[in-house]
């Protein structure tokens, strides 16, 4: 009868490696190797990570020199929005731009911060910041409306200089 | 002596280990997590007071502050008792460890161990076998599956490797041909190191502790993915602190151990040929135990996030299939030398 | 029949047919700018030039007669080519307004632009700037910038409305459309006009910006402002109806509804003077009570009245279902003959195009459904005068505010010891009520009507009460009705505790001893088709999105036994 070889391992271990003890040796070599390498965690609140332009960080208004918001609540962020965190209620002003968001709320517990919103935007009012500070203790709290949203547009100088770049 | 003074300085001394024990856990602790950290590229605890040096404080506190949980099916009275010989035993092991020579002080002759018996290594033995009870006892008596699996693996794997444990000391018996602690250490002069003279008997007392204590890569009574805890699983609070303490307590033992019977104890070699006033050559003796026992518990925690842990076969197999039959060739070759060259 | 070819296909078409007549006849789309199928033909917007063989330039389909043998091309390298052309041209002046234009979502203009336009412009120059928010009339907005001069609103308001208000000013570029001067567009009819324009030029100021058309759900149905019974799509988001829109039915509205219909008939839906729970007169006040508590007041009340002195009327205002429950439980429930209903007539109401003398959409439903007092019975002026002899002492009015519309009642119904409405506003007749059921609306649960010309019409339910579930009632449903939760504000428009007066009438009648099998609208319809002559062999499904008209002999048989 043929005898079949039983394949113990992937690979026959040589003597040194069955003694285990230099194997040992390595590891430890490796560890300690890796104890002395310089860190490179942030401390987090002293230390704050500056997201590139490229960063998708909580959604914003872009606000105007004259305080007004660019958005002409259009509702096509609202339509695109895969988790449907935002909600547009128009209204009508006297502005040259007729039409303007009376309400305009998004939900953070819903955004998935895909950027699909700042994409579909026709007007250039609605762009991801660099804000990736997002906590809260009720799901009220979530709903950023107006107020928390709209942010002057010097400071989001940095995202539409990005976007202009590839539209 | 005078038995008051005896009784005196014998409680000083229990004191100052007790207090010194507690606080070395303590610190141990967090070396080992700033230690872990490192290996693994983080920085470890670092909020609680400068660099971090108070997190054991605090860590103590949440954990005397937290709910203490007894299972439902637990037998709460033995329950009770296991963390509570977890630590006795880890804790009056210390006894009979000398940690330095015979000092003079106020006209006494007080030797730096808090008991000096002269069958003290059998005594370290018969406590560190009492220790499997109180991990066998927290892992039946929590009336859970994992624990009771956690506890039945400790007896055996501390059975086990107990025995190559005590023939390695055989070794160092046959040599010191003493059981003092004290008179191993004095045999040990020089560069008369049992580590040196007889490694096999070194390398195979060294295994065995970490096994004795737990540790990875032997730390199966706990092995977290396959147990949740292992024995501990149902302890919370205070009760878990006692198994906690015990397990960096045992470290401490081990290494000490170790640097008692392998690594010369407190001697440092040739420091006699340079002459130094005595006070001062007791002094450097004893801060060269604490060194060589830094250096062994630092090693014991590299070890830890180094190595994974082993199979429970693999674990029985190097047992009884290498350490104990080294062990024993560790002996005739001690033997040896003692026909051969007369040591 | 004569037939051509288009597209390859061989197509029948009647004589005198248009090629888009013949071709939409046949399921073929061509593109349509000015041409709308109830308006005369004007040819001005070019977007359905077709090819057709022999014949030397491409010609617009709307105005060319189809003729025995014509061989038409819709796809063709010509053709394509010439709606891009033509679509380029009429795109030079159009503004990129579709953000802030509430016809998006359903404008013509958008869509053609998708599927026939090539996406691009050789137009560098400015735009030509025009008014952009001008007050055509009092419901409706233009939009100069916006308009694509296709004139269907001019043609609609000459030839449906008959009033001719509205024409084209300036030649070239500069064209645009006004009233005629001291005009304004305020015919009854105005604002279909919204509907017909292809594009965001007209809009209804009642609904500007309210809302985007893909954010509400649309439910057929049907108006109650008269007797025509108008087929309408009821567009709810939040659960508050936003706006209706006419529905096309060829055999009642065409696809035309009046504005009064379009504006007035929904907004109490809701209403702040909306009845939330029932109530009950406690101390002279109407107090809120729970459903059970008005219910066993209701019954005992009931009960201590022989049956001669309780009467009933019904509506011209509810559903058929509603009113059959309610002669069911007048007749062999509480074995009352005093039923009848109160028809409201108003004669400058009417005209000669849709609406009606009579206010109510089912006045026809409600005498054939059996709200007429039988032989020993009073009418209503019978129990007006018994009223006020006090011979009878208790009254329920379903869905009726006859203080407001019937003279001097009010001292009337005084005399009465008990008066239970059910209703779903608070009104003059509620004040008077010593109990009051909240009824739901019309676009809040199943039924149907029967307008002036005999045609019975389903309403579906649009708003959803607290015992209706928009997903599992069937209800339409907008992409954020299927998706939110009750965590979304988006989702916590208010719902009435309400429920249709069939329902108030079937728990009543189980507390006075004789259940009622019905758990449903459809059940009801079954049963009145089974037993009554009108309504026999119809059901929910024949009835359907347009109706059926009951046979004639079938009404007179009903209306007269």
């Amino acid at each position: 009868m043929e005898q079949k070889a039983v394949k113990r391992r992937e690979k026959d271990l040589k003597f040194w490696e069955r003694i285990y003890i230099p194997e040992i040796l390595k590891g430890l070599s490796l560890t300690f190797k890796n104890m002395v390498r310089p860190k490179f965690t942030f401390e987090y609140p002293e230390e704050k990570f500056v997201p590139s332009s490229a960063y998708r960080g909580r959604p914003v208004l872009v606000e105007e020199e004259n305080g007004e918001e660019r958005c002409v609540a259009c509702g096509l962020c609202s339509r695109v929005c895969p988790a449907l965190a935002i909600e547009v209620q128009a209204g009508e002003t006297e502005r040259e731009k007729e039409r303007f968001p009376e309400k305009f709320e998004i939900n953070m517990l819903r955004c998935i911060f895909c950027g699909f919103c700042e994409e579909v935007c026709p007007e250039e009012a609605i762009v991801m910041s660099k804000d990736y500070e997002l906590a809260f203790s009720s799901r009220e709290e979530g709903i950023y409306g107006k107020d928390k949203l709209l942010v002057p547009a010097n400071q989001l100088q940095d995202r539409i200089d990005f976007l202009r770049q590839y539209k | 002596m005078e038995t008051g003074i005896f009784v005196l300085i014998s409680a000083i001394k229990i004191l100052l280990i007790a207090v010194l024990i507690l606080m070395t856990v303590a610190y141990l602790t967090f070396f080992e997590r700033k230690i872990s950290a490192w290996a693994q590229n983080r920085l470890g605890p670092n909020r609680v007071g400068w660099k971090g040096l108070l997190q054991p404080f605090a860590d103590v506190f949440k954990l005397l502050l937290k709910e203490d949980i007894i299972p439902e099916r637990a037998n709460k009275t033995l329950h009770f008792i296991a963390p509570m010989i977890a630590l006795f035993v880890a804790f009056s092991t210390f006894a009979v460890i000398p940690f330095g020579p015979e000092v003079h002080l106020f006209g006494y002759d007080i030797p730096l161990v808090v008991a000096d018996v002269n069958m003290g290594i059998l005594f370290v033995l018969a406590l560190t076998s009492l220790g499997v009870y109180a991990l066998t006892l927290a892992g039946w008596s929590s009336g859970s599956k994992y624990s009771l699996l956690g506890g039945i693996r400790s007896s055996a794997q501390m059975i086990s490797y107990e025995i190559s444990m005590g023939f390695s000391i055989g070794g160092v018996l046959l040599l010191s041909e003493s059981l003092r602690p004290i008179a191993i250490v004095e045999s040990q002069a020089g560069w008369m190191w049992n580590a040196v003279i007889q490694p096999i008997g070194f390398i195979t007392f060294f295994v065995s502790a970490f096994a004795e204590t737990n540790r990875l890569p032997f730390d199966l009574p706990e092995a977290e993915p396959e147990l949740v805890g292992g024995f501990h699983t149902e302890y919370s609070s205070m009760k878990f602190a006692g198994f906690f303490l015990s397990e960096y307590a045992n470290m401490i033992i081990a290494s000490a151990l170790i640097v008692t019977l392998y690594l010369g104890g407190w001697h440092i070699p040739y420091i006699e040929t340079l002459g130094l006033p005595s006070w001062l050559v007791i002094v450097l003796q004893i801060g060269a135990f604490i060194f060589k026992l830094v250096l062994l518990l630092f090693l014991f925690i590299w070890v830890r996030w180094s190595i994974p842990r082993f199979r429970y076969d693999q674990l029985m197999n190097l047992g009884w299939k290498v350490m104990f039959p080294l062990s024993l060739i560790n002996i005739v070759w001690v033997a040896i030398l003692i026909m051969v060259f007369g040591l | 029949m004569p037939k051509f070819t288009i597209d390859n296909r061989e197509i029948e078409f009647q004589q005198g047919q248009t090629i888009i007549e013949a071709a939409i006849d046949n399921g073929i789309e061509i593109p349509h700018f000015c041409w709308h199928p109830e308006l005369s033909v004007s040819g001005n917007c070019r977007i359905c030039l077709v090819e057709v063989e022999k014949m030397p330039k491409l010609v617009i389909a709307c105005s060319t007669i189809a003729a025995e043998g014509m061989i038409v091309h819709t796809q063709s390298q010509n053709a394509i080519e010439a709606r891009n052309v033509v679509m380029e041209f009429i795109l030079i002046n159009h503004p990129l307004d579709c953000p802030i234009c509430d016809e998006a979502g359903e404008c013509k203009l958008q869509d053609y632009t998708y599927q026939y336009s090539i996406g691009e412009s050789r137009f560098t120059e400015n735009k030509v700037i025009k008014q952009k928010h001008f007050e055509l009339g009092p419901r409706v907005i233009f939009d100069g910038e916006r308009c694509i001069s296709c004139s269907r609103c001019i043609r609609f308001c000459e030839e449906i409305a008959k009033d001719p208000e509205l024409t084209f000013v300036q030649r070239g570029d500069r064209v645009t459309i006004t009233t005629y001067p001291g005009q304004q567009m305020d015919n009854p009819y105005s604002m279909n006009t919204i509907d017909i324009c292809p594009v965001g030029a007209l809009t209804n100021k009642d609904f500007r910006f309210k809302a985007r058309v893909w954010d509400m759900s649309s439910t057929d149905s049907v108006c109650t402002g008269c007797a025509k019974g108008c087929n309408i799509n009821i567009w709810v988001r939040n659960n508050e109806i936003l706006r209706l829109t006419p529905r096309y039915n060829q055999d009642v509205n065409s696809y035309w509804m009046c504005d009064h219909g379009r504006l007035n008939t929904f907004k109490f839906v809701n209403g702040e003077d909306r009845i939330n729970s029932p109530h009950i007169r406690k101390e002279g006040q109407l107090e809120k009570v729970d459903w059970d508590e008005s219910f066993n007041e209701a019954v005992t009340r009931i009960k201590s009245y022989p049956k001669d002195e309780i009467a009933f009327l019904g509506s011209a205002y509810t559903t058929c279902e509603n009113n059959y429950v309610l002669a069911l439980f007048a007749g062999s429930v509480v074995g009352s003959n005093h039923i009848d209903f109160i028809s409201h007539l108003d004669p400058d109401f009417g005209d000669d195009i849709l609406r009606k003398n009579d206010i109510t959409p089912n006045k026809k439903g409600a005498e054939l459904v059996g709200i007429t007092p039988s032989k020993s019975g009073l009418n209503f002026e019978g129990m007006r005068k018994a009223i006020k002899e006090k011979k009878i002492k208790a009254l329920l009015i379903m869905e009726d505010d006859i203080v407001s519309s019937v003279k001097d009642i009010e001292n009337v119904l005084g005399n009465l010891e008990l008066l239970v409405v059910l209703a779903s506003n608070f009104n003059k007749t509620t004040e008077l009520a010593d109990l009051v059921f909240p009824t739901a609306t019309f676009a809040e649960k199943n039924g149907t009507f029967v307008n002036a010309d005999g045609i019975i019409q389903r309403i579906k339910p649009a708003v959803a009460t607290v015992e209706a579930d928009r997903a599992l009632d069937g209800f339409e449903m907008s992409r954020l009705d299927k998706f939110g939760s009750e965590f979304d504000r988006w989702m916590t428009g208010a719902k009435m505790d309400a429920k249709p007066g069939w329902k108030i009438l079937k728990s009543l009648s189980g507390l006075l001893g004789k259940k009622m099998k019905f758990n449903m609208a459809e059940e009801i319809f079954e049963d009145m088709a089974a037993n009554i002559d009108a309504f026999k062999g119809l059901n929910y499904d024949d009835v359907g999105n347009s109706g059926v008209k009951l046979k004639t002999e079938n009404i007179e048989n009903a209306v007269t036994s």
